[in-house]
């Protein structure tokens, strides 16, 4: 199983996930306001924390997004990426398991739907975010021996 | 995976102090439309129950009963012609106890013509696409809300017992309703919540224009 420890893996994971981060970043970025309205929906964060977690957030993909792409500070990025991603599971099961269908805001605000899509988009998106937090584990796992990590 | 090094957990900090300094930085020299207040939130920790609209064609018979008990009498008597969920027959209480109610889509037209004001709930981008001709720009999201408010008390002088036709885009949108606590906070106790919102308003033809708000 060496294989899953090899460093061009651990790049290309690295890169995927610096990505999606920056792909997910941007578009909130440009509409703090939107993602503020997109994490009231989920019915779990005290209104003082909406506004700073809106300012903030995207702020903290954008630059894990940048270190886990150029390779700088990968680490700490990916173990914030991490836990943000636990996070995000944590938010959507919650939500699944009450029925409780929101956009997932993922990538900024989106077409309006109805709830059975909303509900439908929760599951996929749940299942994309587990995907991604199996990059992390392999992005930290240590390199395999006589592999030099990069 | 091994324990974090010390060197990774202060990388870690440095990370979330360079996104809370870049959030910092961005926000301030961000646009209205953009900006948001660090403190405070205009969700509100108690909402208010807020009354669903009477069944339209219920409605005018309803209309001369003052007190609930009457109008339950009365919706028993017509409960035959109207079968109905009793969520939606439900009749709503008199206003003077009602400070937040929903409105149907044939009263918001009433309301339009009496001259009753209007507040748009939407983004100010949604806005700018179209609106409820004469309403007025209050983004319930964005940071230059109170500024809004103040420009619409300026222009239309509400007092505190007018009522104030507020919506947004109809379906699941919960924005009208964050704008009315607000107002309701604010001391407005009369205020009306277009259910079906603009997307109604546009299917029906109504009176509608483009543009943001001067």
């Amino acid at each position: 199983m060496n294989w899953l420890r090899h460093p061009r893996l651990r790049l290309l994971a690295r890169l995927i996930l610096g990505l999606v981060f920056l792909g997910a970043a941007l578009p909130k970025l440009a509409d703090p306001p939107g993602f503020a309205k997109a994490i009231w929906a989920y019915k779990l964060f005290p209104a003082w924390s909406l506004n700073p977690l809106a300012l903030a957030l995207p702020w903290l993909e954008l630059f894990c997004g940048l270190a886990l792409c150029f390779g700088v500070w990968w680490r700490a990025a990916a173990l914030w990426v991490g836990a943000l991603l636990l996070s995000f599971c944590l938010a959507l099961t919650l939500n699944l398991s009450r029925h409780h269908p929101v956009d997932c805001g993922c990538f900024g605000t989106s077409a309006p739907k109805t709830q059975a899509q909303r509900l439908a988009d929760m599951r996929w998106t749940l299942l994309r975010d587990l995907g991604l937090l199996l990059l992390v584990v392999q992005v930290l796992l240590p390199a395999a021996p006589g592999k030099k990590p990069r | 995976m091994s324990a974090p090094r010390p060197t990774t957990l202060l990388r870690l900090l440095a990370l979330a102090a360079l996104a809370g300094l870049a959030a910092l930085v961005s926000n301030r020299v961000a646009g209205p439309t953009r900006r948001l207040a660090w403190r405070g939130s205009v969700v509100v920790a108690v909402p208010t129950m807020i009354v669903p609209p009477a069944r339209e064609p219920v409605a005018p018979e309803l209309a001369p009963l003052a007190g609930r008990e009457n109008t339950e009498v009365r919706l028993k008597a017509v409960a035959p012609q109207t079968p109905a969920p009793a969520k939606q027959v439900a009749p709503a209480p008199p206003e003077a106890t009602v400070p937040i109610r929903e409105l149907g889509s044939a009263e918001a037209l009433a309301g339009f013509q009496a001259g009753w004001p209007f507040l748009d709930a939407r983004r100010s981008a949604e806005f700018a696409e179209g609106h409820v001709r004469g309403a007025f720009c209050t983004s319930v999201w964005e940071a230059d809300l109170e500024d809004r408010l103040i420009d619409f008390k300026a222009a239309r002088h509400p007092g505190p017992g007018d009522p104030i036709v507020i919506y947004c885009s109809g379906g699941d949108c919960h924005d009208s309703h964050l704008l009315a606590e607000k107002l309701l906070a604010q001391g407005y106790f009369h205020l009306l919540i277009y259910r079906d919102g603009y997307p109604d308003w546009v299917a029906l033809g109504r009176p509608t224009a483009k543009g943001a708000q001067p």
